[in-house]
């Protein structure tokens, strides 16, 4: 247990000053292009264009206002008043646009690793069957196709051809189902994979060989045996997936009309909402750090080999 | 880790897993309403007087309403389909014009109300038109009011001795003296009124010759920042007036927190400006009369008031709540057709039928949906499976598809498709170069084959359409002449021409038909032309600075009346950045805006427009159109010059005679 803690301490260490590296980083970049918040077609006076500057802090020399904008941060987790979007505070943009990204990515995700595993377990068992190769071959279709093509096709099949699904929009889970699909698709195809090869290897084992030769009914040796063995790759697979869901949402929220979080990603960027953005990024940082840890930790104890450090 | 704990973490997980598919699972049903329609971007905001696009727009109609409103006024036009709108009575049920166009009297009706139950007043007026043009609003429509008295002084925070003016000091809520500033400028601090005896300024810096504009600025707003204002102050009655016999007493001030720090005599204050609310050209006479008087006659004006900047917001809720908390859905107060019953990111805001609007009774829609979608496919698939009843931006790879159904419509908008060129680039400094340009191009083949979405060729920078006014010929095409035109200029088949660079925004939009221009450039000219693309904002500072040669960009008219285009290219305009400047010009669009009689004054207008379209500082391409789909049993439904859909007078087919083919 205790290594657990130290190990976890460690990771909290490493990622506040990931955080830190990211916020400068990123402060630095968003304010070395071209542009500010407030440039649009019409020129703003330059009367009211510093009283815009002055709401938002960005008279201030840089070093004050990379201070400033940290210390709100850090103290109070105040990510200020989006310069786009002006009704809304960062945290209201995070607060409304998290449940939705995650939703989806809840959804995507169990739906990947139920279709993954059990395809790669079908695949691996009766291999060298048609069943084996027409999964194989979907799942290297699945990690080859962009998932907005994919999204293309799967409205033009389950939207228009079979009138079962609604064209976008959020709020009944019929509405969450394809997006979900085509986010989830492709990393089903990877755990198929994964687990494909995994229980292959796992069905060249020693101790696999000895349960079959004692008699043990080949279903029990598959489930008690091989699957846990096999399984480690994927769950190793799954910090990855996180990342991929969580970046692939982008391109399909704006497909679907989700209204996630990372459509605001990009218009962040392009509006030069420099609050906003780095929001984003920071909340990105948080998100796939804290995954990629809770990935490990599990890894950690499902593995008897692997050791925390 | 012992087994135990391995196992117990496996149920662990499961666990964890189904909790989070049932978190997820949750749903909350929202009921459709009954009108949705495409809106574009996300709102960024739905403060009349801090709102800029045309997403923001449609809200705001919808939610507050003006003295004025647009409305529809006659049939549609049978050539164009247009559908003619005018002002019309809203918020005031009556207004008088005085004989030289200067003063508007507004008559307000009776039964009008805010959502919080109060009655909506004259001084509501009055007190929403100061806030839009006060300083720390910001409000970038501000400038289209500049006529009203005393408002371009205010707005612009411009004072002069001899000024009657306020003084707001540095107390609002919260603030101490020589501490932080409040960021909220309502409610204001205590207020001081009189009249500028004197400006005490410090020696005027020296600005280096090779300084930036902005650099410039800069010095020039913190030295005006130190300077201190004497000021006679002269006592309010209790009931706001001035007192008769009151005598001044001389104060100063500083909005600098050093100087007010370091001389007690001096008081810190937020801001000196010219009195507005007492002497400027909006008041409110009592709670049913509201006056306006302008320096100088607009013959647009109504159009302004029916525009949103100009519309009301309730000064209690901005006060209590504070900017932009009072636009959240629990605290907004609105006055128009619908009000807000919620607002979701990137989704939608559901607007339900505001049951206490003065005419209710002619309002069909329940609830509506500004959906907020940017993706045209995704609009018109929504639009195809009946989510949405109403979209406005159409994927142009099925354009063929979609013009010749009947839920497809289009026509003429009050917008300009051109670019700038920068006068003062040599070979482009050169009047017949500019024309040799504007006649070399096959403005046909640009909307026939590139943008295919029925606009028409520009060759002056006035659209069709508004009512009273031809615009100007411009110059046709025609390739020998703009041949001869470049020999003249020195460049004999464009031999010696320089490469010039063409630069547009990024979109799928822009790029073919730079490209077109490109190719036909070079084919008639010979010139080589050079694309670049840049995305929004750092295009916008590229043009701004000037570093530009050719630069794509559009107009859309704020009002319909050929100023709106034409007072774009006055010498002085900040937003010309074309290095271009005609004193003729200058002085038509002078003489156009004190002409009383409208005939005439087109006239003039029409005399500027041709110069503007024979020297060419910017080359029109093509006048935009609308292309909009609108379910069939919608009643109502016609396209508009300045794009305006007041959804309060559309109403679903009630017999069902003729459902909707799709």
């Amino acid at each position: 247990m205790r290594d657990l803690f130290s190990y976890l301490i460690k990771r909290a260490a490493w990622m506040v000053l990931t955080l830190w590296a990211v916020y400068t980083v990123s402060f630095i970049l968003m304010r070395s292009v071209p542009g500010n918040p407030f440039g649009g077609e019409r020129n703003v006076p330059p009367a009211i264009e510093r009283q815009l500057m002055a709401r938002y802090n960005l008279d201030a020399p840089p070093l004050q206002q990379y201070w400033d904008y940290l210390v709100g941060i850090v103290t109070r987790f105040d990510l200020g008043w989006c310069m786009g979007l002006e009704d809304y505070s960062v945290n209201q943009v995070l607060a409304e646009g998290f449940p939705v990204s995650a939703t989806l990515a809840i959804f995507a995700l169990v739906f990947a690793i139920i279709l993954g595993v059990s395809a790669g377990v079908v695949s691996a068992v009766f291999r060298r069957s048609k069943a084996d190769v027409a999964l194989m071959f979907a799942a290297v279709l699945g990690i080859a196709v962009p998932n907005f093509v994919l999204a293309s096709l799967a409205i033009l099949l389950f939207v228009f051809m079979i009138q079962i699904f609604p064209a976008g929009g959020w709020g009944t889970l019929q509405q969450i189902a394809l997006p979900a699909f085509c986010l989830g698709l492709p990393v089903a195809a990877y755990i198929a994979r994964l687990t494909r090869t995994g229980m292959l290897e796992m069905l060249t084992k020693d101790h696999v060989r000895t349960a079959i030769a004692k008699g043990l009914p080949y279903r029990t040796v598959i489930m008690r045996h091989v699957l846990p063995g096999a399984l480690l790759p994927v769950v190793s697979y799954l910090g990855p997936a996180v990342a991929r869901v969580l970046t692939g949402s982008l391109v399909l929220e704006k497909i679907f009309a989700i209204p996630g979080m990372g459509s605001h990603f990009i218009n962040a960027a392009t509006q030069r909402d420099y609050t906003l953005a780095m929001g984003m990024v920071l909340t990105y940082t948080v998100l796939l750090f804290v995954m990629n840890t809770l990935v490990d930790l599990a890894y950690a104890i499902i593995d008897p080999r692997v050791k925390l450090q | 880790m012992p087994p135990e704990v391995r196992r117990g973490f496996v149920i662990f997980a499961g666990l964890v897993v189904v909790a989070a598919v049932i978190w997820a699972a949750r749903v909350e049903h929202t009921p459709p309403a009954e009108f949705a329609f495409q809106n574009g971007t996300d709102p960024s905001t739905i403060d009349p007087h801090r709102a800029t696009g045309q997403p923001e727009g449609r809200i705001i109609f919808e939610l507050f309403e003006g003295l004025l409103r647009m409305l529809p006024e006659g049939d549609p036009d049978p050539e164009t389909g247009l559908q003619p709108m005018t002002p019309q009575p809203a918020m005031a049920e009556t207004y008088d014009i005085s004989g030289d166009g200067k003063t508007y009297t507004f008559h307000l009706r009776d039964g009008i109300f805010w959502t919080d139950g109060t009655p909506v007043t004259a001084h509501d007026f009055a007190w929403s038109w100061m806030r839009m043009l006060h300083p720390a609003t910001a409000c970038e429509y501000a400038y289209l009011i500049n006529e009203v008295a005393l408002a371009e002084p205010f707005n612009k925070s411009i004072v002069e001795v001899g000024d009657r003016v306020e003084v707001e000091l540095w107390d609002r809520p919260g603030e101490s003296p020589g501490g932080e500033a409040s960021l909220q400028h309502f409610p204001r601090g205590t207020m001081k009124y009189g009249t500028l005896r004197n400006i005490v300024k410090p020696d005027e810096p020296k600005i280096a010759k090779d300084a930036s504009e902005e650099k410039r600025e800069e010095i020039t707003q913190d030295w005006r920042e130190r300077w201190i204002y004497e000021v006679d102050v002269v006592e309010l009655e209790s009931d706001g007036s001035f007192a008769a016999d009151s005598t001044a007493t001389l104060q100063r001030y500083s909005v600098s927190p050093d100087i007010a720090q370091s001389d007690d005599g001096i008081q810190q204050a937020h801001w000196v400006l010219v009195d507005f609310q007492h002497f400027g050209g909006a008041q409110a006479i009592d709670d049913k009369t509201f006056v306006v008087r302008l320096n100088n006659s607009v013959p647009y004006f109504l159009n302004l008031v029916a525009w949103y900047p100009s519309f009301p917001v309730q000064k209690n809720c901005v006060e209590t709540y504070g900017s932009p908390m009072w636009t959240k859905t629990e605290n907004i107060v609105t006055n128009g057709p619908f009000k807000l019953q919620f607002r979701r990111l990137r989704d939608r805001i559901r607007a339900e039928k505001n049951p206490d609007y003065w005419n209710a009774k002619n309002v069909s829609f329940k609830t509506v949906d500004f959906v907020s979608l940017e993706s045209q496919n995704t609009a018109l698939n929504m639009y195809e499976t009946g989510q949405l009843h109403w979209i406005y931006q159409l994927p142009t790879s099925v354009m063929e598809d979609l013009e010749v159904r009947d839920d497809y419509h289009s026509a003429p908008k009050l917008s300009v498709y051109f670019y700038k060129l920068n006068n003062d680039v040599p070979p482009l400094d050169d009047i017949r170069v500019r024309q040799a340009i504007s006649m070399a191009i096959d403005r046909k083949q640009i909307v026939q084959q590139v943008t295919k979405g029925g606009e028409q060729p520009a060759y002056s920078v006035v659209p069709p359409g508004i009512a009273g006014y031809k615009g100007a010929e411009g110059l046709k095409e025609n390739v020998q002449r703009a041949q001869q035109l470049l020999a003249e200029a020195g460049f004999p088949q464009g031999r010696g021409f320089p490469k010039i660079s063409l630069l547009y925004n990024t979109s799928e939009r822009h790029r073919p038909v730079a490209e077109v221009l490109q190719q036909q450039l070079q084919n008639n000219l010979n010139i080589k032309v050079e694309i670049k693309n840049m995305e929004w904002g750092s295009f916008v500072e590229t043009v701004q600075q000037e570093k530009y040669e050719m630069a794509r960009y559009g107009w859309v008219g704020d009002y319909p009346d050929p100023n709106t285009f034409l007072d774009l290219w006055v010498s002085d305009n900040p937003q010309s950045n074309t290095n271009w400047s005609n004193p003729e010009y200058d002085g038509l669009l002078k003489s156009a805006s004190g002409e009383l009689d409208p005939a005439k004054r087109m006239e003039l207008l029409r005399q500027a427009e041709t110069i503007l379209a024979t020297e060419l500082p910017i080359i029109p391409i093509y006048f935009y159109t609308s292309a909009e789909m609108a379910k069939t049993n919608i009643v109502g439904f016609a396209p508009s010059a300045l794009d305006l859909h007041p959804l309060s007078v559309l109403r679903f087919r009630t017999d069902d005679s003729q459902p909707a083919k799709d």
